[in-house]
């Protein structure tokens, strides 16, 4: 609309816009017809990498640089139970991985793979205490390095400070993505939905056993009902012409309806224990026979939240740094970013993950 | 029966309240833009405007009394009727005589109760040894205690068996 700017006539203006809209639904209709087949091409993670250990359902990544790592600390990324991994490594000038593989670091992410029915009385303790620490040895074993530094996104980084709290000794520096961590707010619809007077979570895990993909992933449309129903279509149809716009919206959208389920147990004790009793801030989390104490986490602490995270708000991940016993502390808070925009969002990737890579790069060997 | 009616009648005031309002807050915000941007301009603020006055709407109702009402209604509905299926598909298996998912459960559930037993006694026997490997160290009973008091990796996790990696199975 730049364009139309010179012209102060309203007809001359109208005009403008009709013959850019002209333009715009050839370019629509042209690329209406191959959408589905571009679709299916997404790649699903662009960084090259290895699978270096196999457990179960998980994935060990390790991903490939050309050059020998510039720190000797390994990084694990330790992604959420819900949703795929590949989000972290979407595509290139838009992954977080290779933010951090360009740094130097000698990078492996955890791919929890997807659960199936035999897994439905997976718990927390089988996660934490069992494949993460599983996978912290194999890392000890193969790099000699007993203290990695831990990334967790979302579920996960609620997971990685859990496992931190539980194992001090094997974190060294520890980074949390929109990981939630106090549940006593309203903020979040999700929050509001899961108390215990609006939402039986044990009838529903012993039902259905493992959680649904679709009921996650219809909650978390329902989270944004203007934007993701009407703001979002019509978007896209306006901007359907705009080949680099379509590239964005389908590997965005390939990943969004990408959907696993959750292991149910895990299900259960996230939101009984969580949403619904927030035991985490009161030190009282349990996870098999032990109970978590944020204050045993005292390596250095980096908390990246988001200002508009409509999934976990920052007010649920803020007091994270005032919970912990560390002194070496610090939160970034990028305004105006969602959820999902904190980790693949053009601004993030401007000013956010610069600013963590060398945060980490000063504290590791 | 009339409680309910009245009930009902409550609910459906609440929603008309809120849809009222809704509307008269879409239409405020369709007529507040600015008179100096270019006429297609002014469409989309338009059209802005309403998409905001609308989200905010739908955030005000589904945090509405009404709207978790509705929901936990519609969730029960769900949870009886995935239960019904789950118990139909149960006894048609049970009369070929083929094992249900009740039985799989049953079975899966057995399993990780062993499993779990069986790796709480290999905890405590490990935290036993690293006590005794402490003694044997040359430490005095008191740091013997202490390291049986200690976060040791024994006593703090239950791992499965580690299985090998790719590399070490080839």
């Amino acid at each position: 609309m730049t364009e139309s700017a010179p012209f102060t006539n309203p007809w001359l203006q109208w005009q403008r816009a009709a013959l850019d809209e002209s333009f715009a639904a050839l370019g629509r209709m042209t690329n209406f017809p191959t959408l589905l087949e571009r679709a299916k091409q997404i790649r699903k993670g662009v960084s090259s990498s290895e699978v270096v250990y196999e457990e179960d359902r998980l994935k060990l990544l390790h991903y490939c640089s050309d050059s020998k790592p510039r720190f000797k600390t390994p990084l694990i990324f330790i992604y959420a139970l819900v949703n795929r991994p590949y989000i972290l490594d979407l595509k290139k000038g838009r992954s977080v991985v290779a933010n951090f593989v360009n740094h130097g670091f000698d990078t492996y992410l955890v791919d929890w793979g997807v659960p199936t029915p035999a897994d439905r009385h997976l718990t927390l303790d089988d996660y934490i205490n069992g494949y993460m620490a599983n996978v912290m040895d194999f890392i000890a074993e193969r790099t000699g390095v007993r203290t990695p530094n831990v990334l967790g996104y979302c579920m996960g980084g609620t997971m990685s400070a859990m496992f931190t709290a539980l194992h001090p000794e094997r974190v060294k520096n520890l980074i949390l993505l929109a990981a939630p961590i106090d549940f006593a707010s309203n903020d979040g619809l999700l929050n509001l939905w899961s108390r215990p007077e609006n939402f039986d979570v044990d009838k529903f895990v012993d039902t259905f056993g493992n959680c649904p993909p679709e009921f996650l992933q219809s909650t978390f449309l329902l989270l944004r009902p203007v934007g993701n129903f009407i703001e979002k279509p019509i978007n896209f149809y306006e901007n359907m012409h705009n080949e680099k716009f379509l590239e964005d919206f389908l590997t965005t959208e390939s990943w969004l309806n990408d959907n696993i389920a959750v292991p149910g147990e895990v299900y259960r004790q996230f939101v009984k224990y969580l949403y619904q009793q927030n035991l985490l801030v009161q030190n009282r989390m349990p996870v098999g026979k032990h109970i978590v104490n944020l204050q045993n986490i005292t390596c250095p602490v980096l908390n990246l939240m988001a200002g508009k995270d409509d999934l976990v708000p920052c007010s649920q991940g803020m007091p994270f740094t005032d919970l912990v016993g560390s002194k070496d502390r610090k939160s970034i808070l990028l305004d105006g970013s969602g959820h999902i925009g904190l980790a693949i969002g053009g601004r993030a990737q401007k000013e956010v993950w610069p600013q963590a890579c060398e945060w980490l790069a000063q504290r590791s060997d | 029966m009339s409680d309910n009616f009245e009930k009902s009648e409550e609910q459906a005031a609440a929603f008309q309240k809120i849809w009222m309002e809704s509307m008269s807050k879409v239409m405020q915000s369709a007529f507040t833009f600015g008179n100096n941007s270019p006429p297609p301009d002014v469409l989309k603020q338009i059209r802005s405007g309403i998409f905001q006055a609308l989200a905010q709407s739908w955030e005000e109702f589904m945090r509405s009394p009404q709207f978790l009402e509705s929901m936990k209604q519609w969730m029960d509905t769900a949870i009886n009727f995935r239960k019904m299926s789950n118990d139909f598909m149960a006894k048609v298996r049970n009369d070929i005589q083929a094992p249900s998912r009740d039985d799989i459960d049953t079975v899966m559930l057995t399993v990780r109760h062993m499993e779990k037993r069986f790796l709480d006694r290999v905890e405590d026997l490990a935290a036993r040894i690293a006590q005794l490997d402490s003694r044997l160290n040359g430490h005095t009973g008191q740091s013997a205690a202490k390291a049986s008091g200690s976060r040791s990796d024994a006593v703090k996790g239950r791992k499965p068996a580690r299985r090998k990696t790719k590399a070490e199975a080839e």
